[in-house]
């Protein structure tokens, strides 16, 4: 499963889905979101079935990214039962959003 | 049982793809490691000026990826992998990462370097909050507000060329009376109505609520401190090799850099460091590529007589 770019209106329904629901915060102009990215689309591919793998374009979405208190990107929050329950910012490797997402949930 | 390559390449920059390239290519059994994505420092560049072939220069990343496409064209194999350990100093060396063990004849280590850390109280608390090391990645934060650079060589002038395009005020602080950097960077810079030098000065204190907002710089000829309103600070005094893996194993040198000469042949026999991580005299894009393929060449000659020194 790849990633999926989500508005503001989709992260809203995904926000109080079942799935707990991961969002990279990134932009285009950030050198260091494009190099997660392929790391991010490998963490989509292996635990897309158990989470909602999603990407929120800040440029698209300021208010989502102001109202989710994004001051720093790329900034992954991890979201369950409606709340954001932890972030990470700027990761430096693939094994280290591993790390962040077992530590907070069961997979 | 488990595979045992050819080789081993730990790091996916320029020298680590271009040795998958030429060991692909040279029918080794290849497989490279990398923690994130491809291309390392290059890949947070988006305009490289001085690879040969490209008059309007070229994106890092997309150069990355290219390198990496025509590696794997040729058969390498990609891994995204954290290492956490080696073990060098047997025939068949092993790699302990994130996804398990890996073991190989050789290996070829192309770790990179990372941006120095200037060690100075607050430094670690507003990393990421005011705090960079990369101002191509977050200057984009900093339209209209007001920053401070620190360093004098090439890098940290690039990045206060273009901060000052960006933020409403530069401040370049460094610890000398003069730039360090290449003399093409000077008029620029000098040309840039918002960019300040602070000269003979060094940042002391980093202070603010939560988020970097003030920085104390203390001036070095007569000691006196003065506090300065800052959004962010982009610190640019230089970079230290990620030789950490390989400490106590192979030789490095007093900056930590690993020992090795142009063939790139460290200390230990069948192990191979390539590109900014190896003591060489001019750490570029070009020098890096140029190591990828001697490591090759030297690892061929290592697999074909029984890899010598073990026999």
């Amino acid at each position: 499963m790849a990633a999926i770019e989500i508005n503001k209106e989709q992260f809203q329904e995904y926000l109080h889905a079942d799935k707990p629901l991961l969002v990279d915060f990134w932009a285009p102009w950030c050198g260091y979101c494009r190099r997660i990215g392929p790391a991010y689309e490998k963490i989509a591919e292996t635990y897309g079935h158990q989470i909602v793998v999603a990407k929120v374009n800040i440029d698209d979405e300021p208010l989502l990214a102001n109202q989710e208190q994004i001051e720093v990107i790329p900034t992954l929050v991890l979201y369950q039962g409606g709340q954001a329950i932890d972030e990470v910012i700027a990761p430096e490797s693939k094994a280290a959003i591993v790390e962040f997402l077992k530590k907070n949930l069961n997979l | 049982m488990k595979q045992v390559y050819d080789m081993l390449i730990i790091g996916g920059g320029p020298a680590g793809y271009t040795a998958a390239l030429y060991a692909a290519r040279a029918g080794l059994s290849v497989l490279l490691l990398e923690k994130l994505s491809a291309g390392g420092q290059m890949a947070q560049t988006n305009q490289v000026d001085n690879y040969p072939g490209f008059p309007e220069g070229v994106d890092g990343f997309l150069l990355a990826e290219k390198m990496q496409a025509q590696a794997q064209h040729f058969g390498a194999k990609t891994e995204l992998a954290e290492v956490y350990q080696l073990k060098l100093d047997t025939p068949i060396k092993e790699v302990q990462t994130s996804e398990g063990l890996f073991q190989a004849k050789t290996v070829v280590i192309a770790t990179g370097a990372n941006p120095k850390l200037l060690g100075i109280p607050g430094e670690q608390k507003f990393s990421g909050r005011g705090v960079h090391y990369c101002a191509a990645c977050d200057g984009m934060f900093y339209r209209g507000k007001t920053v401070a650079v620190i360093g004098g060589g090439n890098s940290a002038v690039a990045d206060a060329l273009l901060l000052s395009r960006v933020a409403k005020k530069v401040y370049l602080i460094h610890r000398r009376d003069s730039l360090r950097a290449t003399q093409v960077y000077h008029q620029p810079l000098l040309d840039a109505p918002n960019v300040e030098f602070l000269w003979n000065s060094a940042v002391t204190d980093l202070s603010g609520d939560g988020r970097l907002s003030g920085a104390t710089v203390q001036n070095l000829l007569d000691g006196s401190e003065n506090h300065l309103d800052v959004d962010g600070v982009f610190i640019s005094i230089g970079r230290s090799p990620a030789s950490a893996l390989a400490e106590g194993q192979v030789v490095l040198d007093s900056a930590g850099y690993i020992v090795a000469d142009e063939s790139t042949k460290t200390s230990l026999p069948g192990v191979f460091a390539v590109g900014d991580v190896r003591t060489k005299a001019l750490r570029q894009i070009v020098t890096a590529v140029a190591d990828g393929a001697m490591a090759v060449h030297a690892a061929e000659s290592y697999l074909a007589n029984d890899q010598d020194g073990y026999m």
